[in-house]
């Protein structure tokens, strides 16, 4: 198999990799860019959301998209959510609602919830349990996440 | 007590969320990859066959790949297990379930390692297989190990059931089964071994045993302990499935076979079929009662699946066989459970460890017994619950932490009322069902139940605590340091977990059963008086005055003249010196002399006990049969609370689990002879699933607990899934012995 190269925007920082075709967008971020912050709980198979980033707005599983798919697009990843040290109001609710256990599913669950509230920013708790609903966590039963989404929007419409 | 407390029972945060949230934690795969060997596994695609020949040349000259491994390349023990050593750390003359390890190969890329496992060519010849463990015992079954396929049988007889049954008013009979169910957790089994230029082998693993990861390598490897260090790196969840030294091995065995770093990840389809599992059951139960309803007799045999290797499954039987009768006082019991070998995945630990299973029988025999006798099924369950005083079928005197059954009942009484108001969706009917649950905490009599836990004065001040058991998840780590911030007077950021290295850390034990907070709460508390006693000594000779002229308080030494001295102060000279300050204490579970009966096997009786109770409300559509959970008020005694977010985060996810289990989750064999073994056809529960939960906390302190602290990490996935089912009827009519409940087991009697 011959490698391609792609370039694409990582946590709006442009990079360009040359890789195996057949590689996955989780699989280029975790071993070529070495951003471990997406995860693969279901071997790749789209069914678990712990490799969620955001791909041009939009929240996707990055272990069904190929890395030439890619190409020419900008990706969020966890690692590029805090800025200038600061942390994503998100990650502060995720902290401070006890909503992180073990954690493995939190970097893709936190960024489900981001995409969401980036088109909806005070969403109902329907809407947030349907942004969650393709995050699979079998630590916290989803109560203190979806509780974690409801008070992050709320920080970020009082600081509006 | 508890107002005085500072740190126990605060809002504290755990300091390992700040990692998670920004994707620094390092779980296994996330350690680096520089230079680092990739392992894959061959695995039998066979139930049962003879291993006639591997043929490894092919593979071993696939560009990349650097060793092929069979179990002929095995220098020490081709077995390991925690209670029978019966597993093969690679498979040998025979294969006794899909996915067993047969190769293992190690190569320079994921590309190289995948070609490597299509390359070597295992000659199986299909042996006749057995999947049902009551099927297993006939005796022309297929034979699983020589010594047949019975593992273990506990037979308990308390009064004489017989004559208890005879003179019941009403006696009532059901079969009950249980599936198959994953611990599922979201990080699927890692481990990465690195061989060291001094001969030994450090080990990264995901477990819940680090020092039992290390016996097992140490046994494989044929290498004495001491030249194996196992770290913990972070853990992505355990849940029981993560008691289990098959990955660890493989990764050791491949560091030690290349002198390289080695890494190896089970993906989810070998995360399903060969890492340990709830047991499958089937329970067989004969209730007899008075007229008004007063328990007199119970028979049960129960047939538990435990698979093709003993993992855990022996002492799962041994506590499921304690849990049988649940939460009720019945004089006359005769209990047989069956440990049986079959050709299916192997069951071992998992969450509740036995209880879930026989909780979904009894609970649904109350609620059955209580529809035959038209009782209130809360009432019948009040009549019967268990009394401070009671005798247990296993002899064991109940203390009073069954005063809090009372209390349970009656917020579930409450809860009932408030969730019966509720009106269904148009076109839905609702039912809102309860159920008790009884969980141990600890190991039980007579097996090594005991933490070892270390507290070190830090130059800057703080103190670092050494664990000696790994946090899976949960907040172990936050409640330690919770306990140990407040037995030293101290603020809880000035402490610090280290994570486990089998080369520093002490001891802890196993992470399971229960009693972690207990365990290492109790022996943390005990260290924090060690290391005030070499504080004060190290003082008083820094000081020149006699040491009973000084005492510790809240971080400072004080003196005979009412001066206080920080303990920054003196750790930072004692560091300069080179004195450590440092102290180390064992609290071994208590099983009283007195009160603990002997004539058990080993690992019976569990003397502590906690309870719980929860009242679920369902709606159902009654033309698809589909369940839909919309409340649960969940009910704990869980003595004192540490962290509430972390006691309520332990309930919310175990009553997940529980809707998982009475619902959604099954790993069976499928009609084409393969197992379910991934996501798309194990449902877990997701967002859109879980319903509104509201935990009532009951804070009833255990005198034996630190600060009155009992256990809460298995409790609340018992009651749930007996509830959901109880609901169900109350709903429909219509009674699931059978989880998880098909929806045509609902619809078909209702004319969907």
């Amino acid at each position: 198999m011959k490698p391609i190269t792609v370039t694409l925007t990582v946590n709006g920082q442009t990079r360009t990799i040359t890789t195996l075709p057949n590689k996955t967008l989780l699989y280029a971020l975790r071993e070529d860019l070495g951003l471990t912050g997406v995860k693969d709980a279901c071997g790749g198979e789209g069914e678990c959301g712990a490799c969620t980033v955001i791909l041009d707005g939009e929240a996707v599983n990055a272990c069904l998209v190929l890395i030439g798919q890619a190409d020419g697009r900008s990706v969020e990843t966890i690692e590029g959510l805090a800025q200038d040290g600061e942390l994503h109001p998100l990650q502060c609710a995720f902290v401070e609602t006890g909503a992180v256990q073990c954690g493995f599913c939190t970097p893709g669950a936190i960024l489900a919830a981001k995409a969401l509230l980036d088109r909806d920013p005070s969403p109902t708790d329907d809407a947030i349990r349907e942004a969650l609903s393709g995050n699979l966590c079998r630590c916290t039963g989803y109560s203190k996440m979806i509780a974690a989404v409801r008070r992050a929007a709320e920080e970020m419409s009082h600081a509006r | 007590m508890p107002a005085e407390l500072k740190t126990v029972g605060k809002a504290e945060l755990r300091k390992d969320a700040w990692d998670k949230v920004t994707g620094r934690a390092a779980y296994v795969d996330d350690l680096p990859r520089e230079g680092v060997l990739v392992g894959a596994v061959v695995r039998s695609p066979h139930h049962h066959a003879r291993i006639v020949a591997i043929e490894t040349a092919a593979a071993r000259n696939v560009p990349g790949v650097v060793a092929v491994l069979t179990a002929a390349d095995v220098p020490g023990s081709k077995t390991f297990g925690p209670l029978v050593q019966d597993q093969p750390a690679l498979a040998f003359d025979v294969v006794r379930h899909m996915g067993e390890p047969v190769a293992l190969v190690i190569a320079q890329s994921k590309e190289a390692a995948r070609h490597g496992v299509a390359a070597v060519q295992v000659t199986y010849e299909p042996l006749p297989a057995v999947h049902d463990p009551v099927a297993a015992l006939e005796p022309d079954a297929p034979r699983v190990h020589s010594g047949g396929n019975l593992l273990t049988r506990y037979e308990i007889s308390e009064g004489d059931v017989a004559t208890g049954l005879a003179a019941a008013d009403v006696v009532i009979e059901a079969t009950f089964t249980v599936p198959r169910i994953s611990p599922a957790y979201m990080e699927p089994e890692s481990s990465m071994a690195r061989w060291n230029d001094d001969g030994t082998l450090t080990v990264w693993v995901s477990s819940q045993k680090p020092f039992e990861d290390r016996h097992a390598i140490a046994g494989v490897l044929g290498l004495p302990e001491d030249a194996v260090q196992v770290c913990s790196a972070v853990i992505g969840g355990a849940f029981g499935g993560k008691e289990d030294s098959g990955l660890p091995v493989l990764a050791a065995l491949g560091a030690w076979a290349t002198r390289g770093t080695v890494r190896l990840i089970n993906n989810r389809h070998e995360s399903f079929l060969a890492h340990p599992k709830r047991h499958p059951a089937r329970l067989h139960y004969t209730l007899g009662a008075t007229r008004e309803g007063e328990l007199i007799a119970l028979k049960a045999v129960v047939h538990l699946d435990t698979g093709a290797y003993a993992s855990y499954g022996p002492a799962v039987g041994g506590l499921l066989t304690e849990m049988l009768a649940g939460a009720y006082r019945i004089p006359h019991v005769q209990v047989e459970t069956n440990v049986v070998y079959t050709h299916s995945p192997f069951s071992g630990a998992m969450r509740g460890f036995g209880s879930p299973q026989a909780h979904f029988a009894i609970e649904s025999m109350m609620d059955m017994l209580a529809h035959e006798l038209s009782l209130d099924p809360l009432e019948l369950r009040r009549k019967n619950a268990l009394r401070p005083g009671d005798r247990l079928l296993t002899r064991v005197t109940l203390d009073r932490t069954a005063e809090s059954l009372p209390l349970i009942l009656d917020h579930l009484a409450a809860a009932r009322a408030r969730l019966a108001q509720k009106p269904p969706a148009p076109g839905r009917v609702a039912g809102v069902g309860i159920a008790l649950g009884m969980q141990s905490m600890g190991l039980g009599y007579r097996v090594p139940d005991d933490s070892t836990n270390r507290l070190a004065l830090a130059p800057d001040g703080s103190v670092l605590l050494y664990i000696g058991s790994p946090d899976l998840g949960q907040g172990l780590a936050t409640a330690a340091e919770q306990i140990a911030a407040e037995a030293l007077g101290l603020p809880y950021d000035a402490v610090r977990t280290v994570d486990v290295d089998t080369s520093v850390s002490p001891n802890g034990g196993v992470t399971c059963a229960s009693r972690m907070t207990y365990l290492i709460g109790n022996s943390v508390m005990l260290a924090a008086q060690g290391l005030i006693a070499a504080l004060l000594d190290y003082a008083a000779r820094t000081l020149n005055v006699p040491r009973d002229a000084l005492r510790y308080e809240a971080g400072a030494v004080i003196t005979a003249a009412g001066e206080r001295v920080a303990l920054g102060e003196f750790a930072s000279r004692a560091a300069d010196e080179g004195v450590p300050l440092v102290a180390e204490a064992t609290f071994s579970f208590p099983y009283p002399e007195e009160t603990t009966p002997k004539h058990l096997p080993i690992g019976m009786p569990h003397v502590m006990l906690v309870f719980g109770g929860q009242a679920v409300r369902v709606e159902v559509d009654p033309e698809l049969g589909t369940v839909t959970v919309t409340d649960v008020v969940a009910v704990h005694d869980v003595g004192q609370v540490v962290n509430r977010a972390g006691v309520e985060g332990q309930i919310e996810g175990a009553v997940a689990m529980g809707i998982g289990y009475a619902l959604y989750e099954s790993m069976r064999l499928k009609a084409d002879g393969q197992w379910v073994d991934s996501f798309t056809e194990y449902l877990l529960p997701t967002a859109e699933d879980m319903p509104q939960i509201e935990s009532v906390i009951l804070e009833i302190p255990e005198a034996s607990g630190p600060y009155g602290v009992k256990g809460v990490g298995e409790m609340g996935l018992v009651p749930t899934a007996p509830a959901i089912a109880n609901a169900v009827f109350q709903a429909t009519g219509v009674r699931a012995q059978a989880i998880p409940i098909a929806p045509e087991v609902i619809a078909r009697p209702l004319g969907g």
